[in-house]
């Protein structure tokens, strides 16, 4: 077990068993996203915050198109198995203590976007080594940062005042929603030998 | 590293030295990680202390909560840590941030101590503290943990540190940005938009306080240390000879000894606060100056003190 890729081959590049790992992980949830947000957003804009919305689905959209060019995929039957938890993870919840049904799906929808953009850091997987020039390297990258920049509209509606008098039952979602990702993403990695720390955001 | 709890938090700790033996507890700053303060933990073992240092919530091995993090909480998580040090005399250091939680915890806990050491420290937000932690705020959204690095990097060190590490920055940066996450970052540092200045209660303080502030620290500058050393009856100023913000990371092996005399002089009974401003040695082992006479410390050249 290694915390980061490995061992890289000739060429300073990741394994291709570990790319389609995580990039099935990686297309499997911000897919879930994308298709949620596509769901969420009107044809016509009404509000200024739907403008963020459709942001969302497009940048998820591009982390997926990405992903499916820039690994080297292998047959990967684990991950296919895998693969029916990760989709049934991503199933609609809506969030516990708040009696508004459609406030507690857009809270559900918030919370597991904000686990997928702040728990899941591909790049933090590179070792120093690794070839920077290579798609997958640069994808994961990119995936990475783009994800800090789309966590900041979960933020700013999971802190927001609408959910003020729902803190506690946000912040428990969301530690819910962290937990159950970080557990199938250290359970997608432990796979393909890969161990990172199981401390809780 | 083992954990303490904090509700459902764990948050990671070290404790190294002599059960019994007088302990030196360290607090992070805002994107630093337990190990940054080895060369302290070295120096103070070999001098008998007990060294204490951990991950605040939020940072490096410790638990992230995900959308909030109160200061109350790691004035806690740092209370836990100290009740695993015993009866011993016990003495708190923390830089920038972690300085403004030993502040809080001096505050509250002050009783427990036997000596504060707040570095690169404030207690009140001044405009020009405010705005730059927004920039560095928004640098963290807009570019990630890295671009807030790279801010930091000149502004707290100085360039004979930065010069013959500038082609390998990325090397220096890459631990910080491995065990820190945007979120946790954000987290802390939106931990102010609700903060309330302390300098209304640093007159409770009532434990030997040495306060360490680099020359050339422009982040916090020595107007926001001056706060803390007229507030703190038992307190001297100690200016760190052509230091910047991060002096603790530049200049370990002066500090660590600055600190081990600190707490071996009012051990012995021999510190005096008295408010008085100081200049420190530029190596470890060197004398401690008394700032000259009617020149005033707030100035950058030297102008004499407008007589009271």
């Amino acid at each position: 077990m290694s915390e980061f890729f490995g061992p890289l081959d000739s060429e300073a590049r990741v394994p291709p068993r570990q790319q389609t790992r995580v990039s099935a992980f990686l297309v499997s949830a911000h897919g879930a996203l994308a298709r949620q947000f596509a769901l969420a957003l009107p044809a016509r804009l009404e509000s200024a915050w739907q403008t963020e919305l459709n942001a969302q689905f497009y940048r998820e959209s591009e982390i997926v198109s990405l992903l499916l060019r820039a690994t080297r995929w292998v047959p990967d039957l684990a991950a296919g198995y895998m693969a029916v938890g990760w989709e049934t993870a991503w199933f609609p919840k809506p969030a516990q203590g708040i009696p508004d049904q459609a406030l507690a799906l857009a809270v559900d929808l918030a919370t597991r976007a904000h686990a997928v953009h702040a728990g899941i850091r591909p790049a933090a997987l590179l070792p120093v080594q690794v070839d920077a020039t290579d798609p997958f390297v640069m994808a994961v990258r990119r995936l990475e940062f783009e994800s800090g920049r789309l966590l900041q509209a979960q933020i700013i509606m999971l802190k927001g005042p609408k959910l003020a008098p729902f803190r506690d039952a946000v912040s428990s979602a969301l530690e819910a929603r962290h937990s159950e990702v970080r557990k199938l993403w250290v359970e997608a990695l432990e796979g393909i030998g890969i161990a990172i720390q199981r401390t809780k955001p | 590293m083992p954990f303490l709890s904090h509700g459902t938090y764990r948050i990671r700790y070290d404790l190294e030295g002599p059960a019994g033996a007088p302990a030196y507890v360290l607090v992070n700053g805002l994107t630093q990680y337990a190990e940054l303060w080895g060369a302290y933990r070295d120096a103070l073992l070999a001098r008998r202390f007990r060294v204490a240092t951990f991950d605040l919530l939020g940072q490096g091995g410790s638990d992230k909560p995900a959308l909030f993090i109160n200061q109350d909480d790691q004035v806690t998580a740092l209370h836990l840590l100290i009740g695993e040090l015993g009866e011993g005399p016990v003495f708190l250091g923390g830089i920038s941030f972690g300085a403004l939680i030993a502040l809080r915890y001096a505050i509250d806990h002050g009783h427990r101590l036997s000596g504060l050491v707040p570095m690169s420290a404030f207690a009140e937000l001044s405009p020009q503290l405010l705005l730059i932690g927004n920039a560095l705020r928004t640098g963290l959204i807009l570019g990630g943990t890295g671009y807030l690095q790279d801010l930091l990097l000149p502004m707290n060190l100085s360039d004979q540190w930065l010069e013959p590490l500038l082609d390998k920055l990325d090397s220096v940066k890459r631990q910080g940005w491995l065990v820190n996450d945007v979120f946790a970052l954000q987290n802390l540092m939106e931990s102010f938009l609700d903060f309330a200045p302390l300098t209304p209660k640093l007159s409770s303080i009532a434990v030997p306080t040495m306060i360490l502030n680099g020359e050339f620290d422009f982040l916090t500058p020595r107007a926001l240390h001056e706060t803390l050393r007229v507030n703190i009856p038992d307190s001297s100023l100690v200016i760190i000879p052509r230091a910047y913000h991060a002096f603790t990371l530049e200049k370990a092996a002066l500090t660590a000894d600055l600190l081990a005399r600190f707490a071996e002089d009012v051990m012995a009974g021999r510190w005096q606060g008295k408010q008085a401003v100081w200049i420190a040695p530029e190596d470890a082992g060197g004398e401690l100056t008394p700032f000259p006479a009617g020149y005033d410390h707030l100035r950058a050249v030297p102008v004499r003190r407008a007589a009271t």
